[in-house]
This record gives structure tokens, sequence and C-alpha cells, in this order.
């Protein structure tokens, strides 16, 4: 048991380090919850020194005194009994509030470990004990409650007992629920591979992760404790020998209060059970959120504020909408922001190239150099919170930062297409995967009729080989390669002149990967689509892709055609980005990989990007950001050792 | 030779099946999943086994079969020269000690509440290994140091959200290297880190083999990320190694039309090497329902007749090199793949 005390520790600091509670009194809710509970356990803790009469010294009173109105000597008059009311206020907060916290403490305390063994074992145990949480949770409290302090006596104990034996229900189902997902954690594998018993790993990995929950569920249970201790009492369960709030409710309601008109016997115990109520569940709601931090939101909601200022940095010029031509998509100056505390941080900065009809461009990086968020921000479906701040994306001439939210719909998913790596995430687990096909051809062409639309959508399956019979399957009934598949359905559904498509095949087993590319390739071919493929994978893009767009740190570092691309790469980065690529056919090669990590946005180099991550950096790069310079054959490079009148520098530091 | 350090013989493994609606009726049992129907193969000290394949070809069950996380239905792991089921409660701690475990996601096997020094030195604790808290101040700072992480007194206060991926990685491996196991299995210890900084984790791996001589398993779906740092490979299918042997004679030289297949799709990052890939049709076939005779033939793009009934066990074809192909018995060779 010291063990897991012990190991509970860690967690233990976590509740109560300094930014905790700076961070649960900044939300409205835990600042006024945590207010009002202090109060309220304040006045608990001082009621002698607050109260102007001990309620538990009876004086002597005659009938005058009997439900007087509130005087200066009674500020909320007398009771039935003649005795102060404010008096018996302050001291039934202590009643309620031991009971409250007691039977909140024991639900926390069997509800916890219930869920804990449940989740933890699993299997029979955890069948067994869940069972039997289903059947206690059915058992109608109040009436059972009732039924057991009538048998056992209406001592406070007995009351604390039966309210905290029997709600643990939903604790435990809380608890198992989340012991379960913290059990398929890695860590909890690796701490089993290491040899921990599950003593440890409970104590060390499971408790820790679960205790924020429990705190905010027990603190959730007080306001149920107080409330069900309010009930028993008012119908007369409570104990007889103690001042609570629904024990005075009880007496004023059964001995003439309403008729003799003395409000003020009965609404000031009915406020301070409101208000306990209510600063324990804001203060436990505030708590859930602070632990507890919900997924965020889907990442694909519509880019609200659109801001175009003028294009700073030195991309290519911005071109006229009227004279572009050729290229099916030019994307000019391309720059997103996403808020933070302290200021906007700029995530793609000046992002130009241009993708033509039926081409294949790849944009590559590591992971955070901008690449999705570029495509994002191109078809303005960036998350909450980032935004294009410049820039012209021209759609077959069409400036898409500058179309209203209603004709860029028009644009998306019917004449540009994206597909994403998560293919489950992204399918709606609940309706047949055939017809969320048939959705999109309607929602695009509302004027197509359900069976027309249903007839196209077995077609297109048939077409990225899913077949005609799996129109009525549910996603989960398909492996993640059909996913991925239908995910290519949906988006040529509308038949698009581009198609983006994000890490489509990241996920995937090398097999699978290999027919979701060729799929990809032949359909280019059939329909002329042009293609943008977001990959970390050079293997990829050698084999599928025409141009090449090298992301780094947000920024194009490097485009070319493939071939010279690979052949003669100028910038350092896209040499030593090909240099830590295996090669199958090349198992003799050292890879090399790149020493430090991608710069942080918040933290971005005054000059270039790569410069502390460069071999072959010099003074320069480290105050200037280099642009893209045109090397001629339409290929560009962001490094100051191609600039036309650069001579080779003194390099300060030799790497490797 | 030497003598292996960990072997398999014929592990067999086979998990409850979901009963369908039609056996019920029927009064079936569940068919079984096959997870393994016979692996065997041993790694010495020193060197460095891949199991490469698809995703349900059981490369993660064998893994655990040899961390003893699940118990096998048939055959055994021998764990220098004793099997390690049927040991007693001491043995197998001891045991635990000497196989160690890499996993996959950096960022989800460290606990994310825990320090670096406590990450490494929890195996010294569950194992009551340090003499004395100096000793294990020692003892976390070699294993760090052995993992790459040095000086390591820069990395004993950190937690895991302060590291990148590669320093993340290597902190499992140092946690894994604290109780100086002799074997090392990692399961897929590259896949989710960015291509650049792969290397330098397979360096470390391979080091740790050569320098240390720790027999290491390494778990991947990726020929590519194998090649050069793998000295044998073990290709699976649906259970079963189908082809074994020294890692660069099968990658020059594929024996058996499964890896023959895989290694070309397998990306190249050369465009001017734009390959024909031999896309298989389909998928790997549910566990549940393995096809008669060899499991690869509905797929095989050289099948004959008699593969549909005949199951091949694996057939040495020349010096470590082994495959479980009809094609290549008696000293045949695969034919050449007929262009498609």
């Amino acid at each position: 048991m010291t063990a897991v005390v012990q190991a509970a520790a860690p967690a233990v600091t976590e509740l109560v380090r300094p930014g905790f509670l700076m961070r649960l009194v900044r939300r409205p809710m835990g600042a006024i919850g945590l207010g009002m509970l202090v109060v309220a356990v304040a006045v608990a803790l001082f009621a002698a020194f607050l109260a102007p009469y001990d309620p538990y010294v009876h004086a002597h009173v005659t009938i005058e005194d009997v439900y007087q109105s509130p005087t200066a000597a009674h500020l909320l008059g007398t009771d039935d009994g003649g005795n102060d009311v404010l008096s018996a206020l302050i001291y039934g907060a202590r009643v309620s509030l031991i009971v409250g916290f007691a039977a909140s403490l024991m639900t926390v305390l069997i509800g916890g470990t219930i869920g804990l063994v449940a989740g933890y074992r699993g299997g029979g145990v955890s069948t067994v004990l869940m069972r039997f949480t289903d059947f206690v949770l059915v058992i109608p409290d109040l009436a059972l409650q009732i039924v057991i302090v009538a048998i056992l006596g209406p001592s406070l104990l007995n009351i604390i007992l039966v309210i905290g034996g029997l709600g643990w229900t939903s604790a435990a189902r809380l608890v198992r629920s989340q012991t379960l997902s913290v059990r398929e954690r890695m860590f909890v594998l690796r701490a089993r591979a290491i040899g921990a018993g599950d003593l440890h790993i409970v104590g060390r990995h499971v408790l820790p992760q679960i205790l924020p929950l429990m705190l905010a569920t027990m603190v959730l249970a007080v306001s149920l404790a107080i409330l069900a201790e309010s009930s028993l009492a008012f119908i007369g369960l409570g104990d007889p020998t103690v001042i609570s709030w629904g024990q005075m409710l009880n007496f004023a309601f059964s001995r003439g209060a309403v008729s003799a008109g003395a409000w003020w016997a009965l609404l000031p115990p009915g406020f301070a059970i409101v208000w306990v109520v209510l600063g324990t569940t804001l203060l436990g709601t505030a708590l859930e959120d602070v632990l507890n931090p919900r997924l965020k939101r889907h990442h694909l909601e519509r880019d609200r504020s659109i801001r175009i200022t003028e294009p700073e940095g030195m991309g290519w010029l911005r071109v006229e909408p009227q004279h572009a031509d050729s290229p099916l998509l030019r994307v000019r100056g391309l720059t997103v922001e996403f808020d933070a505390p302290g200021g906007g941080l700029r995530a793609v900065h000046d992002v130009s190239f241009d993708v033509r009809p039926g081409e294949t461009v790849g944009l590559v990086g590591e992971s955070a150099c901008g690449k999705t968020t570029t495509v994002l921000g191109l078809l303005r479906l960036l998350p909450p919170g980032g935004r294009v701040t410049s820039g012209q994306v021209l759609f077959d001439g069409e400036d898409l930062m500058a179309l209203s939210e209603r004709d860029l719909r028009s644009v998306r998913g019917k004449r540009a297409a994206i597909v994403f790596q998560g293919a489950m995430s992204a399918l709606n687990p609940v309706h047949r995967v055939g017809d969320q096909v048939a959705e999109v051809i309607r929602i695009h062409e509302p004027a197509v009729g359900r069976r027309v639309a249903e007839q196209r959508a077995r077609d297109l399956l048939e077409r990225v080989g899913i077949g005609r019979k799996r129109y009525g399957d549910y996603p989960h009934e398909y492996s993640g390669g059909m996913r991925q598949r239908a995910m290519i359905a949906m988006a040529l559904a509308c038949r698009p002149d581009l198609i983006v498509a994000d890490e489509p095949t990241t996920a995937l087993d090398v097999m699978i990967q290999a027919q979701i590319l060729e799929l990809l390739a032949g359909l280019s071919r059939e329909f002329g689509m042009a293609t943008i493929l977001v990959t970390h994978d050079l293997g990829v893009v050698a084999q599928v892709c025409d141009r090449v767009v090298v992301m780094y740190g947000g920024r194009v570092v490097e485009d070319a055609a493939t071939p010279r691309l690979f052949a003669d790469p100028q910038h350092p980065y896209t040499k030593l980005l090909l240099a830590s690529f295996p090669d199958v056919l090349h198992p003799e090669r050292p890879l090399q990989s790149i020493p430090g990590s991608p710069p942080r946005l918040d933290a971005m180099p005054a000059g270039c990007p790569f410069a502390p991550r460069c071999p072959a950096v010099f003074d320069r790069c480290l105050t200037f950001k280099p642009p893209a310079f045109d090397l001629g054959d339409g290929r560009r490079a962001a490094c100051l050792l191609v600039e036309p009148t650069h001579r080779p520098p003194e390099s300060i530091h030799a790497h490797g | 030779m030497v003598e292996p350090v960990i072997v398999a013989e014929d592990l067999v493994m086979h998990f409850r099946g979901r009963r369908s609606l039609a056996d019920t009726v029927r009064r079936r049992p569940a068919p079984p999943i096959q997870a393994l129907a016979g692996v065997s193969f041993g790694v010495a000290p020193g060197e460095v086994l891949a199991l490469v394949g698809e995703s349900g070809c059981g490369k993660t069950t064998t893994a655990n079969l040899l961390m003893g996380l699940l118990t096998p239905t048939a055959g055994r792991v021998v764990l220098e020269g004793r099997p390690i089921s049927g040991r007693s409660r001491q043995e197998l701690a001891r045991m635990r000690r000497e196989m160690q475990m890499i996993f996959q996601d950096p960022y989800e096997s460290l606990n994310p509440r825990m320090r670096v020094a406590d990450v490494v030195a929890e195996p010294l604790r569950v194992h009551r290994v340090a003499t004395s808290p100096a000793d294990e101040r020692e003892r976390v700072s070699r294993a760090l140091t052995q993992a790459g992480l040095a000086p390591a007194q820069v990395y004993l206060h950190r937690y895991p959200f302060e590291l990148s991926g590669g320093q993340r990685q290597r902190v499992v491996a140092a946690a894994a290297l604290a109780l100086e196991p002799r074997v090392l299995i990692a399961d897929e210890p590259v896949s989710m880190l960015d291509v650049s900084i792969r290397a330098e984790i397979l360096n470390l791996l391979r080091s740790l083999a050569t320098d240390q001589r720790i027999a290491v398993v390494m778990i991947t779906h990726d020929l590519s990320t194998v090649a050069a740092y793998a000295d044998r490979i073990a290709v699976m299918y649906l259970g079963r190694i189908v082809e074994i042997g020294h890692a660069r004679r099968i990658l020059a030289d594929p024996q058996h039309p499964y890896t023959r297949a895989l290694l070309s799709v397998v990306p190249v990052p050369d465009p001017s090497a734009r390959r024909r890939p031999q896309v298989l049709a389909g998928e790997t076939p549910d566990p549940a329902r393995v096809p008669t005779g060899c499991r690869f033939h509905p797929r095989c793009p050289v099948a004959l007749d008699r593969c549909e009934t005949d199951d091949p066990a694996l057939i040495t074809i020349g010096e470590d090199h082994a495959a479980a192909c009809v094609l290549v018995e008696g000293g045949g060779r695969l034919p050449p793949t007929p262009a498609g």
C-alpha cells in the first residue's frame, strides 16, 4: 500500500504545482465555484464565531418567539422552536458539508477501486464487477436509502454510509473506461515488458493518469451527496440530534412554516443547498476541463477570418488573375499564421509554387515543416485559430482567397478534392460507406437524384477497387487500405481537376501503399487530374511525382523537377534529406541523420531557418533569410550558396 | 558459428476467434485465429535479425512470445539454452532482465509524468538491481551514455515533452539497456520517427549489437530501413517465415515470390530507377481463414496447381538462405516474374 501512495506522488505534485491553481482560477467557472465553496467551508469552520447564537443550546422560549420575522436580534427570524434561523443555517453548513465530503470520498474510494480493478484486470473480473455496478445503478437510490436508514436508524454515520454506499456507480464506470484506455497505452506495455508487477504498474503508471479524473468526480459527487442528505432529512430521516439544511427544511415544512407565512425559515436553507451544489458543480466542471483536456476540435473547420494584407517577403510577383493561363493552380506568397498568446505564430511563410493540369507535385519535408498547413491553407480549411494572412491562390484563374465562403464551397470537393491520412476518422462510422460517397455527389450536384447518385457511387467504388457489393458496408468492416480507397472514391465523386492527398499512404503497409499509389497514378492519367501529394517519403516522391517542392520551417527551400532534384540537389537541406533516406537497392550506402530538430514556430532563427543544422552555414546565414533564387529551368532554391552573386565564403564552423 | 542466445522453436499461436452467426447456428466452434503457424529462428550475440512483413503476418505476436508476454499454443522459446516457460518466479524475473524491448512510438511509450532519470531507473527499481542510490545513479548515467545521450546529467531531469523524437527513442533504449540485457527486441523502432533521424536510432541498435554483443530482433514492415542494418532477414507472411537468411543475399536475390513482390514495391529514392512494381492484388487473408496448401498461393503470380494442396516447408537453397516455395525444391530457382 505504501508503494501505491508513494507512487501517486508525482500526480499530486502535478495537482498542486503553481500553474494548476492559476489555470483553474483563470476559468470563470473555476474561480466562481472555488470561491463559493471556500465561503461555505469557512462558514462551517468558523461557525462558533459567526453564529450569533448556539443552536445546540436551547434557550427558554415562549410562544412569541416562534416564527418571528427577521429583526436586528434575529437577522433571519426564528424557526418553529423559536431558535435563530441564521445560527442554525451556519451550524447546518457543518453537517451538510461533512456528509457531502465524507460520502463523496467514500463514493470515489469504492467506485475508484472497482473501476480500477475492472478496467485493469478485464475479462471475467471486469464482467462480474461491472454487472454488479449495473445492478446497483438501477436500484432507485432514494427508495433504498429510505429503507436502509429507516432500518438502521437515522444517525449521521448511517446516512453517510448509505449515500456513499449507493452513489459510487458512475465513478466506477468513469474510472473503468479511463483505466481501459490508459492500460492500452504503450508506456504501460513497456512497463510490463520491463517485468514490472501489477501493483507497480497501477501505482506508477495507471493511477497518476486517472487521479485527476477521480478528483473531478469527487467534487461533483459532493453536490449529489448534499442533495441526497437534504432529501433524506426532508422526509424525516435525518439525524434528529444534529442540524442540517435538509433538517431545517423538514422542520419548517412539517411544523407550519408555510401556513405561518414564515418564508425566512424556508428560503435560507434552500438557498444554502443551492449555493453549495452550484459551487461544487462549477468547480468540478472546471476541474475536469483543466485536468482532462478533451480532444481538440476537429481540425477541419472552415477558416472564418481571412485577412489579406499586402504580401511581404520576396515571393514571386503577384499575378493578375486575367493573365493566369497555363498552370491549374498558382500559389503565390501564401502565408499562414496561428493565434498564440503574445502574437501570431507564422507556420507557413511566403510559399509559392505551381501545379499544371495532369501534373503530380510532391510537397515534402520533415514533420511540422508546414506542408499540411500549406495545403489546408490554400483550400481555406485551416483549423480554428489559423488564418491566411497574405498571398494568392489562383485556381484556374480564380483567386480562392478572394472568393466568398459560398463560392469557395463549390470549388472545394467539386473541382479540388482532398484526401486525408487518417481515413478512419474521416469516414463517419455510423453511415454506410456507399451512402457517404453518394452524399458527396448530391451535395455538389443537387440536381442528381438519389438513385443516380447511388449508382454513380457504386461505379466509383468499383473504379477504386473496392467493388460494387461493398456499398452497404460500414467503415469498420473495411480494412485500412479499403478505407483509403473509399476516401479516394469520395474525392473523385465530382471529377475534380485537382486532388490534394495528404500523406495518403503513411499508415498503410507497403503493398497496400503500392496499390493506392498505382490507383492514384491511373486515375490521374485517366482523368487528366493534377495531384498535390504531401508526403515525407522521398521514395514515393521519386516514383510518382513530376515536380518536388521541399519545405523547411514553413518555407519552400527548393523546388525542381523530380529527376533534377534527385540528381543534383542545390539546398543543403535537400542534400541531407536525400542522404538520410534508405535505398533498398543500395544497402551498402551509409545513411546519415540530420543533427538537431526542425525549428519550433515560436523560436524561428533570425536568419535562414536551416542555419542551426546546416553543415555549410556561414555568417550571413545567421542574419539573412534567403529568398528563393530562380536558377532557371523552373528551378528555385532558398540558399545563399546559390545566390547568383554568391562567392564561396569562409565557413564559420565546419560540421563533420 | 556462435551459439544463438535466443531461439524460437516451431512457435504456434492460436487466438480464440469470434463465433459468427452461421457457426453458432451449426453449433461449430469459432475458427481459431492462427497468428503463428510454426516459426523457428535463432539470434546469436552481436547479430541483428529483422522480422519483416505486413500487418497481420505475426511479427508482433512473435515478439510478444519471445518476451514471454504471451504463452505459445505450441513450440517454445529458449533463452540461453533453457526454455522460458516453466520457470520459477525468480527465474522469470531474472529472465526479464536478460530481454528488453523497444517500442514503436517514442511519444506513447514514455509516461509523460516521469522524468528521464526515473524512466531509466524504473527497471532497476523493479528488479532491485542497484545496491545503493549512488550505484543507481551510476547505472542510469551509463545507460544514457550508451544510448547516446551524453553527458547524461543534461537529460536526467527533463520530461519527455522536452525531448525530440530521436532523444525520446534513445531514452526508451537507455531504459532497456539499464538492465544490461543480452537480447533486445525492437518493435518498429523508427517507423514513427522522421526519416531525417531514423539513421541515428538504427546506427545505435547496430552498434549495440556489434559493440555490446547484444542479440537484436528488429521488427519492421519496411525492408528499406533494415537493408543496411540487419545481418539476417526473416520475411513473414500469414504466420509463417517464408524466407530467411543473410540480409544482403536475400535483398539481392529473393527466392520466394512474396519476398520478391515485397521488395519490388519498396519505393526507391531514385527517379531514374523507376521500377515496375509487382503489386499483388488484394490484401493479406484473414488469419482465421488461412488458405489451403501454400498460404501465399491465392496471391502468388507464379503459383502452380500443386500449390493449392502442398504446404512447402523452408528449403535450404544456399549458405544461410532458405525459402518456403515448391519452385525452389531440389535445387530449383524462382523463375523470373512474368511481365504483368
